[in-house]
């Protein structure tokens, strides 16, 4: 286990010096200037240009600019935006926790909702249960789910007016910025208006998390009902019943934890598509996030912020798939003593 | 008294609007006490009568019956609740992949303790851990495992065929069964485990007196230490009776050429001889051929085969064909 661990970790590493790499060498692929790329300085004074190569290391090779890149990267200094001016490393750790928040609460909705759904589904496998959460399922997986936004935003917001359409709290609530994680955020402050401001913070989530918890939820269950029905036909199953367990006992004791195995594997593969869909979330409930952040970014040609969020959401979504993987090995006997090279 | 008594047992594969016979009417009874050996070729349906029998056939499947007594209660007549109360205490069933049968994310030990019914026991609940602990380690050592502590640490995929089999065949016993139904205990074992496992199960035959049904498609393991053999091809129960009757007086065609196919060194075959086999292979579920189903490939079929044959008794050897061999001639 200690082995593929560390396999896994050195695979990290690599992943992300790949990464890195790829990021550096945007800044020579974008049009511009590098120096300007690399620094986010736009106007360049003759005074400024001697201090910035010094610092980029432009005048030497290329090698020698990556460890420089390196070395920056890992202190913190991902140059200034084009727009704003300010440092990009800060403005991403300012709003990258509201969309870890958001992805994070939808993926756990929809592991409550659709783990227990799937497993319904599998065990009234081809009577009305079954059929009702299939057909719903396959109308939340072709939503698309811009469209899907703008309509929660008319039903619920505009036309019964019961929640808010954008944002993360009202403006007339001020909370200090400690995590970034606005309930935790809320919940350690000692602002008076504390459940007020609680109650407000979740009511602008309800909207952007039930639209973007949509599509991993029906995947879910999709999947774990097509996982729970592939080992209810084993015979391991049948010899449980067999010995005369109950249904019930069956389900729990050797149903649920080999039918979830695959799922967990299928959380960490949804999480990337899951960040995806936040941007849009992001972008159509204006949620300060990292996704709204980059793609204005990118209308506006910022390439440092580019640069930066890319950075930022990758090495996220690759640690959270790694962390599945080895989750999953962790969970799964079979696979846990297997000789390497075996996944 | 008879233990188990199934009266046309009917199995059907329902598939699109038309349904198919896989088992058409057959018979079949256990005395208690008895090893009763089930023979046939693969896809004959020696499995889906044992499944059959323990309940666990999908729905895919219609099994009917005239009668499916076991102790004299109609196993049919039962509400599915109490049906599966009297088939997991009193029947046991052994699969023929052992290793597929083993929950592969649950210890060897949570399995076996699982199956150790609580009524087994006495004492209060601390007591009841440790007794079970202990009867999980007595069953492994009854199926002939000695390192115990091992085993039941272990995950099924650490585990060879043999001990999986040996651990299928403990979980089966921790009920203390009156029947024991072993589809093809041995297929995926090499001979000395195949001995290992047949002694076991023996002996569970002649020291607690349980009944067995042993499924199998070869005559030699039979042959030793069945008390009645019953016959079944395409489904279709040919030929059942005391073992002696079936080996040595075979009455239908088909009991007589799986005998004669079994090679023995005692035959007096011509150098580069063909050996003996029956014309033909078993015919696919799609095209059964209607009546006895052996007919197309019965060296003594006659017009009259295109009917299905009643089943002849004669004391406890049934036979169903319409021309069974006759032995009364060469008697005189």
């Amino acid at each position: 286990m200690i082995h593929y661990v560390l396999r896994r970790l050195f695979l990290l590493l690599f992943v992300l010096f790949s990464l890195s790499v790829l990021t550096f060498s945007l800044s020579f692929l974008f049009p511009g200037d590098p120096l300007n790329n690399l620094s986010g300085y736009q106007e360049i004074t003759v005074n400024q240009l001697a201090i910035l190569e010094r610092k980029y290391k432009i005048e030497s090779d290329y090698f020698t600019q990556y460890i420089a890149f390196l070395r920056r990267v890992f202190s913190g200094d991902l140059g200034i935006s084009f727009n704003s001016q300010a440092p990009v490393f800060e403005q991403v750790n300012r709003i990258f926790p509201a969309t870890v928040e958001l992805a994070v609460y939808s993926l756990l909705v929809s592991i409550i909702i659709g783990i227990p759904l799937g497993i319904i589904s599998a065990y009234y496998h081809r009577r009305l249960p079954d059929t009702v959460i299939l057909t719903t399922t396959l109308v939340g997986y072709s939503l698309p789910v811009f469209w899907w936004a703008l309509l929660i935003i008319f039903t619920f917001s505009l036309h019964f007016g019961w929640f808010p359409s954008s944002g993360r709290i009202g403006l007339v609530y001020e909370v200090p910025h400690i995590s970034g994680f606005i309930l935790v955020d809320i919940l350690r402050s000692d602002i008076i208006y504390k459940y007020e401001a609680l109650k407000n913070a979740l009511m602008h989530m309800a909207l952007p998390t039930l639209v973007l918890t949509t599509y991993p939820t029906t995947v879910l269950i999709r999947y774990t009902r097509g996982s729970m029905l592939n080992v209810l036909e084993t015979n391991y199953i049948k010899t449980a019943r067999a010995k005369g367990l109950s249904p019930f006992q069956v389900l729990l004791h050797h149903g649920l934890r080999n039918a979830l195995l695959p799922v967990i594997r299928l959380i960490g593969l949804q999480f990337s598509s899951l960040i995806t869909l936040a941007m849009i979330t992001e972008v159509i409930f204006s949620w300060p996030g990292v996704g709204r952040w980059l793609i204005e970014s990118i209308y506006q040609r910022d390439y440092p912020a580019i640069q930066g969020g890319l950075l930022a959401i990758a090495t996220f979504v690759i640690i959270v798939t790694i962390t599945s993987d080895i989750l999953y090995k962790w969970f799964n006997p079979v696979s846990r003593t297997q000789v390497d090279g075996k996944f | 008294m008879l233990l188990l008594d199934i009266r046309n047992l009917t199995i059907e594969l329902r598939s699109g609007g038309n349904s198919i016979k896989a088992v058409e009417r057959v018979n079949l009874s256990i005395k208690e006490g008895e090893v009763h050996g089930l023979v046939g070729e693969s896809g004959s349906g020696k499995s889906l009568i044992a499944k059959a029998i323990v309940g666990v056939l999908n729905q895919r499947w219609k099994v009917t019956a005239d009668r499916m007594h076991w102790r004299g209660q109609d196993l049919f007549r039962l509400s599915r609740k109490k049906r599966r109360q009297i088939l997991s205490n009193e029947i046991a069933m052994i699969y023929q992949e052992p290793s597929r049968c083993l929950d592969p994310t649950s210890t060897i030990l949570e399995q076996l303790l699982e199956s150790i019914p609580s009524d087994q026991l006495d004492g209060n609940l601390w007591d009841r851990k440790k007794q079970r602990q202990a009867r999980a380690v007595a069953l492994l050592h009854k199926v002939g495992i000695k390192d115990h502590d091992q085993c039941l640490q272990s995950y099924p995929h650490q585990l060879s065929e043999g001990y999986c089999q040996k651990i299928m065949i403990a979980m089966a016993v921790a009920k203390k069964p009156d029947l024991l139904i072993a589809d093809e205990p041995t297929t995926a074992l090499e001979s000395t485990t195949r001995a290992q496992i047949l002694r076991v199960l023996k002996g569970l035959n002649q020291l607690k007196n349980t009944s067995i049904l042993l499924i199998s498609h070869d005559l030699e393991t039979l042959s030793d230490w069945t008390h009645t053999v019953s016959v079944l091809y395409c489904g279709q129960m040919v030929e059942s009776g005391s073992t002696e009757q079936i080996f040595n007086r075979p009455h239908h065609p088909y009991t007589q050429a799986l005998i004669n196919s079994v090679p023995d060194f005692h035959m007096e075959l011509a150098h580069k001889s063909r050996l003996f086999a029956l014309e033909g292979s078993i015919p696919t579920l799609q095209h059964l051929p209607i009546g006895c189903r052996l007919g197309p490939r019965c060296p003594y079929a006659q017009r009259e085969c295109v009917k299905t044959p009643t089943a002849h008794k004669d004391h406890n050897h049934s036979y169903s064909c319409h021309y069974p061999i006759d032995y009364s001639q060469e008697q005189r």
